[in-house]
């Protein structure tokens, strides 16, 4: 059996606003969320730019919620304000899905300070402040008895996460999916990507000659996916349409992508193949978009590849230049980046594209949102060990 | 039997506390024998089962070994030994195999090994080398680049069961053709802080090996376990070697997390599987934690004719892949078929059915 899938509830939270449409409207206005970070005390690091999420006190809170874990709950709160209710579904066939980032590294951070201090600092929050967490704790507030899967996949674990929760949605399995993620900073991942000299002291500057690294930030986007004959019985609104998914691995280094973007185009490729779409029929690219010098080329040039003559006109935008890098969470961010271009007709901006490097020749929507007709859309997420997703997604007509 | 996946092992490739290989893990499993020693102060203090024998000379070349994390390590030679076993070039196969693997501690150490000099020296005391392996799918980036896969690619941090969602994500792949094989991997290193940390919160036993029932703690293991997976029709036009069907997979989780809860789970979970079968054997996942092996308790009276549990965790210990060691001994017993009930403190609970040949 294989099931059309829709999505029909998108929380989001972000530096920008924390909620959907007030982040989509400051997209669309040329805002981001870069500043000076305030949350990690790394006074040595030269690059302090980051896109910190303001939580009021009280939002999202549980039991000893993390940070994470109320970004995710504003962020389900929201996903479940659009579904119309979740009353009639058989809670052992709804899942929840998400992606892992940095987790619980601030509380193995503090642990490990302490000790190394000379201290005995509680241990409990360390050992169960798992990735698992935020998961379990969502599919509590959902009553969700289906299953549940955390995949840590480093930067493209959320889109991955999307796409466990489309296959098993289309295959039959279930009947409602939430897939997402939530991401904060940590000085673990702050300290690494400086020390791969991957950081930009100044706001990223995505395709551009002169970009000189990442950002990061922080995010959640969650989203509820079900069977279009569902949806439409049940008469929620429908966001945009599911289309498939890939993934691959580089095999060819720990960090880099392969320069020709190899395994970026095949899984690009893949989703196509999945979503049975025709190149010609993409519009746009909800890119990885990192504004390192080694992905925004490679990304390029897979593009091209898995596109072919249809790539000259395809509109590519990067949300690295709004959101920074949200690692664990990017794929979902760039998920509903494309979801919200889908549904309005427009594409948000590539911020700081001032000078377009020659190898990222492709439309990169630079400065300001633009209007255009937008009938399908991959999102790409890369990561470390080479891997790589694309989503393929499309617009929703009512057809 | 209740069904059958249309999936096969035709692969097996072992690192476990007791040894490496399938012969060694056999023998352990066989003799009952638990691998529980006084773990070595590199690893942590205390008890614990440890790869002591774990060798990868002629497997892993001495430059990479070096950039290395245990996890890493052990999921190389599980991999090297699985492929070989099925006979398996993942070359040439291009993107049409995948990689699901399942952890809990991969790149844990790593994260400790690069945050301790950062925090005492500041940014010059980050390793550019070290950062890439903090992340939990190191393991899978390594290996695919030691043996060229280059299919999807998932690593699954789903608590003490892990591996069955790795397994439950390779189903999906074969069953929508996206891939021809899945290596399913759990792969898990000890180190001290980790140790320290088991023990601090009294989730480890202070003493003594663990007993299945009626113990208080558990004792931390590690190693990896690496299984090609195919889909029976795939295997038989390359005439593979089959060591096991899976005739079935399930999970379920309950909204609330008390232990009654999380047992009524894992009994849906091995309703689903079982069917109206009499599995020959019955693999359980308890660890000798009450919290643990409270899911399981009583379990047996729920289904008659189950035959009694045994315990792989009390011979090789928690952690150790995740639940991958739940799937080795399912396979190093006699023919027939063999029940696998493998549940988490907290989330879903899962279930297998196998069938060994």
């Amino acid at each position: 059996m294989q099931r059309r899938v829709v999505i029909t509830g998108f929380g989001f939270v972000s530096s920008l606003a924390l909620d959907r449409e007030g982040t989509w409207k400051a997209m669309l206005a040329g805002l981001h969320g870069l500043r000076r970070q305030t949350k990690l005390d790394l006074p040595l690091e030269p690059a302090q730019t980051a896109a910190e999420v303001d939580l009021p006190a009280g939002a999202g809170a549980g039991p000893r919620a993390t940070f994470c874990e109320r970004m995710a709950r504003v962020a389900l709160a929201e996903a479940l304000g659009t579904s119309r209710g979740l009353d009639g579904l058989d809670p052992r066939r709804v899942g929840v899905f998400q992606g892992a980032g940095t987790s619980g590294m601030p509380i193995a951070e503090t642990y490990l300070q302490a000790r190394m201090a000379g201290r005995w600092p509680g241990a409990a929050e360390a050992v169960y402040q798992t990735p698992a967490v935020v998961t379990d704790v969502l599919a509590a507030e959902l009553g969700a008895l289906g299953p549940r899967s955390t995949v840590m996949n480093a930067c493209s674990s959320s889109l991955l996460a999307l796409g466990q929760a489309f296959e098993r949605i289309a295959g039959g399995a279930l009947d409602l999916a939430l897939a997402g993620a939530a991401e904060g900073l940590c000085r673990t991942t702050y300290a690494g990507f400086a020390s791969l000299k991957a950081m930009d002291p100044q706001p990223n500057r995505p395709f551009s000659r002169d970009r000189a690294g990442l950002n990061l930030g922080e995010a959640s986007a969650q989203f509820l996916l079900e069977p279009l004959e569902q949806a439409r019985r049940r008469g929620a609104v429908i966001f945009a349409e599911v289309l498939g998914y890939g993934a691959s691995m580089d095999a060819h280094h720990p960090t880099a992508p392969h320069p020709e973007g190899d395994g970026a185009a095949r899984a690009m490729e893949m989703a196509l193949r999945m979503a049975r779409l025709d190149p010609a029929e993409v519009d746009l690219v909800s890119a990885h978009g990192t504004a390192t010098p080694a992905n925004d080329g490679a990304e390029t040039t897979a593009i091209k590849r898995a596109l072919g003559t249809a790539a000259a006109r395809v509109s590519v935008t990067s949300s690295k230049s709004q959101f920074g890098h949200t690692l664990g969470a990017a794929g979902a961010v760039g998920a509903g980046v494309a979801v919200l271009a889908l549904r309005d007709q427009v594409v948000s901006p590539t911020l700081r594209l001032v000078d377009p490097d020659p190898s990222c020749d492709l439309d990169c929507t630079p400065f300001q949102a633009k209007e255009r007709r937008i009938r399908a859309a991959l999102v790409n997420a890369f990561a470390f060990g080479g891997n790589n997703v694309s989503l393929a997604l499309r617009h929703w007509e009512g057809a | 039997m209740s069904g059958d996946l249309g999936l096969v092992v035709t692969g097996v490739g072992l690192v476990l506390p007791c040894g490496d290989g399938l012969e060694a893990a056999r023998a352990s499993w066989t003799s009952r024998t638990p691998a529980f020693q006084t773990l070595p102060d590199s690893v942590g203090q205390g008890r614990g089962a440890v790869c002591a024998a774990f060798d990868p000379a002629g497997i892993i070349p001495p430059m990479q070994l070096r950039r290395l994390d245990r996890p890493s390590r052990f999921a190389w030679a599980a991999v090297h030994r699985a492929l070989r076993d099925a006979g398996l070039d993942p070359r040439a196969l291009g993107d049409r195999i995948g990689l699901a693997v399942s952890t809990l501690t991969a790149g844990s150490e790593a994260s400790e090994a690069f945050m301790r000099p950062y925090f005492a020296k500041g940014p010059e005391g980050a390793s550019p080398m070290v950062f890439p392996n903090c992340v939990a799918n190191a393991p899978s980036g390594h290996v695919a680049l030691a043996f060229g896969i280059k299919g999807p690619s998932s690593t699954q941090l789903d608590r003490e069961n892990a591996f069955f969602a790795a397994l439950d994500q390779a189903r999906w792949w074969l069953e929508t053709g996206m891939v021809d094989a899945v290596l399913v991997m759990g792969t898990d290193g000890l180190f001290p802080l980790l140790v320290e940390l088991l023990q601090r919160t009294g989730l480890a036993a202070r003493h003594g090996d663990p007993h299945a029932h009626g113990a208080t703690g558990l004792l931390p293991g590690e190693g990896a376990q690496a299984f090609v997976v195919e889909r029976s029709e795939a295997a038989r036009a390359r005439g593979a070697r089959v060591r096991a069907r899976i005739l079935g997979l399930a999970s379920a989780s309950e909204a609330t997390e008390g232990p009654g809860d999380r047992r009524a789970a894992l009994a849906r979970a091995m309703r689903e599987v079982l069917g109206a079968t009499t599995p020959g054997a019955w693999i359980a996942g308890a660890n000798g934690h009450p919290r643990l092996d409270a899911v399981e308790a009583g379990l047996g009276g729920d289904f008659p004719g189950l035959p009694p549990p045994a315990h792989p965790k009390a011979l090789w210990g928690e952690l150790c892949g995740a639940g991958g060691q739940l799937m080795a001994a399912a396979l190093l017993g006699s023919p027939g078929s063999v029940l696998i009930s493998a549940p988490a403190s907290f989330g879903s609970q899962f279930a297998a059915l196998l069938e060994t040949l």
